[in-house]
């Protein structure tokens, strides 16, 4: 038995799933407790929806067991879960109202007529909708539909929902206006959420926890600081946020310290999570945000030539073209008075060692 | 599976075994005459206890039956081409011109389709009685072409529709005249649309009765007046061998229609 | 609009050439011979209705118009009560699965009604299949009379409109977004449900344009009456045949013949209505 601190909402046990002959998941552990909202990110493919497919028991697994709300439900049909689920193109039946679109999963669980009026409205006001009862779906915008979307299964306070890229049919602005309706219904209603999502952004901002997936398996799990400061492999780093990669071979110092051998230098490395061998093959990642385009000092830096300077607004990001032909970003905050260096200038780009981080070189092919 | 039911397994089975049912009733008919054909000349029979092939020798030494069916083939093959050198023009004017009331002619081509084939049997009958076209060939002929264009003119405007005028427009501004233009840009482009329309119509044409059976007489016969006033009166086992040889050359065109408009979606 | 016209646009003289053929065809053997019927459903010396108050007098006319009505919609609403689970049977197969099964439903669509019609009195005529098999199984007491009657008319009528409907359904059918039932599911609806809620509200464009469909096409049904059925069950288009032939009373024929006209014409207006509406709401979707 695995002892976690709050009581788990589900559990899964070696759950996999084969297609004719592609592992779509191979076997996943997964343990989402109770109140929790927990993010699936990855790219398409990397069997985040085959997961969230498997709870809602839209596919059978190969293998493995589904516990949910402490009930096995490996093999428990679909509309016995007890889940809600947000769909990403809302999926509300357009030959009912809007009132009568969320009054149907009330009255699939034969709540009487005055609760189901007193309960609709009520979460109408809550996504402030109020006023749209009476229309239908397709007269309303893409936001209002998802809200109602949300509605409809916040209604009957399912133990948990799932949503399967629910903003992804909306336009940037309004994504980011939902992300935060959503989590301050998370936060009101205190319900467990499962989100699926291949944004990293969104999953940053929204979860308490994000799962990455790559390739059928969980790559990395923990808190959006764990994932973005602390990544265990380079798919990781590379898929959050954007990275600085240097490969080399791990080689112990004058110091005994441990140093990575690059084409553009040695360089001290921070010891790694999980030991490498000393001579292994090995990467080391420093965050764009973390180099500096510096004029001398004692950090270390690689040095190339300018090849661009982008504003981004608040921040700008340099180029900066290596000897070995890589090319190195650096992101300094944008300030009044900024001065750039000149394209085709030499500038050393440098870091403090303890912001770099050591990882183990991804497998080769 | 997510069915549309649900998942529920027992809506599932009851479902299938109605569809199965219902597919055995609406192929069984269309199939049956085949082995029947092949029995005893004596009476229907099914299962055939022997199997001969007197059916069909009686079919085609008896001039009424093999007439009839050269009539048939006559009619439907003239019809066909008539149809086609009518329709395909109309159809192309209407596509790429922008006629007042061409919406209206549109409607008139399609009308055919949408009147009661008795209420036009019956026009027909009572214009040529006075016209002296009852019982002649090209009487049935020109009825068949007003029953056959709108299905004809369905497929060539879907194909036009689909072809890419701008290859015409290239044409036009590198000097071809209209005429090189329909010959060797809009025609080669509408073959497939073309072919289709034209086995839609011979068949048509072929298995047409009512208005055949009000227009013709003795002298020109088709093979649907004659099946069907031996259905009524005699119901000769010859019937199951003509049956054969119609369901077998409609399966024929079907597959042709079926394969031409598969090319044409993969083209496209 | 001018300003719009490209290089591709044909004159109007042109144009005019092209369709004139066509056009003056279709007038003469379309047009005219309508154009006939009316008049001569009117005209007895002069303009007079009088063909028409005889109809509405004629017992006859009278049983016929019944007879067309209880084949017509009695036809259509068994084709739709068989027609539905077999659409649904189809919606939910593979693709590659429900092609080679709409082969068989079409099958009957391509054979000839003649064809059809021969076979379906050698099945479940007196000496048919059907009764050979209920005769060799109950020793010879079970003979169901089911051609040149009622039943026989049924029998061809729906072996004819079956195709017509099962398309129109699964047309619905295939266009309703699956994910309305994943989502019914997870809110916890059972199969009923989804069915009388979701499925059947949304399937209604197709049911409606494939019950229109069916009744406009067995309302001028001719063959099968002709052929399958008994004195008893002569439909309009017998009548205007009978009129034309036995009595060779032609202002009869063509009064009834202009009642079928209109008739079928109400219905057709009345399907493009149907189809325009769910063209548009698909459209807006």
């Amino acid at each position: 038995m695995t002892v976690t601190t709050a009581p788990a909402m589900v559990e899964l046990q070696g759950v996999s799933k084969r297609y004719a002959d592609v592992d779509a998941l191979h076997p996943v552990d997964l343990t989402i407790a109770k109140g929790e909202f927990v993010t699936l990110l990855g790219p398409s493919g990397s069997g985040k929806s085959t997961l969230l497919n498997l709870i809602a028991g839209m596919v059978a697994p190969s293998s493995g067991r589904i516990v949910i709300d402490g009930r096995d439900a490996t093999t428990l049909p679909t509309n016995q879960r007890g889940l809600g689920m947000v769909f990403q193109n809302y999926a509300l039946m357009p030959h009912m109202t809007v009132f009568e679109n969320i009054a149907f999963p009330l009255q699939v669980r034969k709540v009487p007529k005055a609760e189901i009026r007193r309960r609709v409205g009520a979460v109408l006001d809550l996504i402030q909708l109020g006023h749209v009862a009476n229309r239908r779906p397709r007269e309303l915008s893409g936001g209002q539909q998802q809200r109602i979307s949300l509605a409809r299964c916040i209604v009957y306070n399912p133990a948990l929902i799932l949503m399967d890229e629910p903003l992804g049919a909306l336009d940037k602005k309004l994504r980011e206006q939902m992300q935060l309706e959503i989590k301050r219904l998370h936060a009101e209603l205190g319900i467990t959420m499962l989100y699926v999502t291949h944004d990293q952004d969104e999953a940053l901002t929204m979860s308490d926890r994000i799962v990455l997936m790559n390739g059928g398996r969980i790559e990395q799990q923990g808190t959006p600081d764990t994932l973005y400061f602390r990544p265990e492999t380079v798919f990781s780093a590379e898929f959050i946020g954007s990275s600085n990669l240097l490969a080399g071979t791990l080689e112990a110092g004058p110091d005994g310290a441990p140093v990575l051998r690059t084409a553009l230098g040695t360089f001290p490395v921070p010891a790694p999570d999980r030991p490498i061998e000393r001579g292994a093959k090995a990467m080391l990642l420093v965050r764009p945000e973390n180099m500096t385009l510096q004029r001398g000092g004692d950090t270390v830096h690689v040095t190339g030539r300018i090849e661009d300077s982008i504003l981004l607004g608040g921040v700008v990001r340099h180029f900066v073209r290596c000897a070995d032909g890589s090319t190195i970003i650096v992101q300094e905050l944008n300030q009044p008075g900024r001065v750039d260096a000149e394209r085709g200038h030499e500038v050393a780009a440098g870091w403090l060692p303890q912001h770099g981080r050591l990882l183990p070189a991804p497998p080769a092919g | 599976m997510n069915e549309l039911f649900g998942s529920s397994r027992a809506a599932r089975r009851i479902t299938s075994t109605l569809a199965w049912l219902c597919y055995l009733f609406l192929l069984v008919p269309s199939l049956i005459v085949i082995p029947i054909s092949f029995g005893n000349p004596g009476q229907i029979e099914f299962p055939p206890r022997q199997l001969t092939l007197d059916l069909y020798r009686q079919f085609f030494t008896d001039p009424a039956w093999w007439g009839s069916m050269v009539q048939s083939l006559l009619v439907a093959v003239a019809t066909t081409l008539l149809t086609l050198l009518l329709a395909v023009p109309a159809a192309y004017a209407l596509a790429r011109s922008r006629l007042p009331g061409r919406r209206g002619l549109q409607g008139l081509f399609m009308m055919p389709m949408l009147v009661p084939v008795i209420v036009l049997g019956l026009g027909l009958y009572l214009q040529f009685s006075s016209w002296g076209l009852l019982d002649t060939t090209a009487g049935i002929i020109l009825a068949h072409i007003m029953l056959t264009t709108p299905y004809i003119m369905v497929s060539v405007l879907s194909g036009l529709k689909h072809s890419d005028i701008a290859l015409e427009t290239v044409a036009a501004i590198m000097g071809a005249s209209r005429v090189t233009i329909f010959f060797r840009v809009v025609l080669p482009q509408l073959k497939a649309a073309i072919a289709v329309g034209a086995l839609f119509a011979f068949l048509m044409s072929l298995d047409e009765v009512v208005v055949a059976y009000f227009l013709t007489g003795t002298q020109t016969m088709t093979l649907p007046v004659k099946m069907f006033s031996s259905i009524r009166w005699e119901l000769t086992p010859v019937l199951a061998a003509v049956s054969t040889l119609l369901t077998v050359l409609s399966l024929l065109i079907a597959l042709g229609i079926i394969a031409l408009q598969r090319k044409t979606e993969a083209s496209s | 609009m001018a300003s719009s016209t490209s290089a591709s646009d044909l004159g109007p003289g042109t144009a005019l050439l092209l369709l004139a053929p066509l056009t003056v065809l279709m007038a003469a053997i379309l047009l005219y011979p309508l154009g006939v019927t009316v008049w001569t459903s009117v005209n007895n010396g002069g303009f007079t209705l009088s063909a028409y108050a005889d109809l509405a007098q004629s017992t006859l006319f009278l049983k016929v118009l019944r007879n067309t009505f209880e084949i017509a919609i009695g036809g259509t609403l068994m084709s739709l009560v068989i027609g539905y689970p077999v659409a649904m049977h189809l919606a939910a197969q593979p693709p590659t699965r429900r092609t080679a099964y709409l082969i068989m439903v079409m099958l009957p669509f391509w054979t000839s009604i003649l064809v059809k019609s021969f076979a379906l009195v050698a099945v479940f005529g007196n000496q048919g299949l059907v009764n050979q098999l209920l005769g060799f199984l109950s020793g010879g007491a079970i003979k169901l009379p089911m051609m040149f009657n009622r039943v026989g008319v049924i029998l061809g009528m729906l072996n004819f409109l079956l195709p017509f409907m099962i398309l129109s359904i699964l047309g619905s059918l295939l266009s309703l977004d699956r994910r309305l039932i994943l989502a019914a599911e997870t809110m916890g609806a059972g199969p009923l449900r989804i069915f009388w809620r979701i499925t059947l509200p949304l399937s209604m464009p197709g049911m409606i344009a494939g019950i229109l469909i069916n009744v406009t096409l067995s309302i001028g049904m001719y063959i099968t009456p002709a052929l399958l059925g008994g004195r008893q069950d002569m439909m309009v288009a017998n009548l205007v045949d009978f009129y034309t032939r036995q009595t060779l009373d032609w202002t009869a024929a063509s009064a009834t013949a202009v009642v079928l006209l209109v008739l079928s014409g109400l219905l057709v207006a009345l399907l493009g209505r149907v189809r325009g509406a769910a063209g548009l709401s698909e459209a807006g979707a």
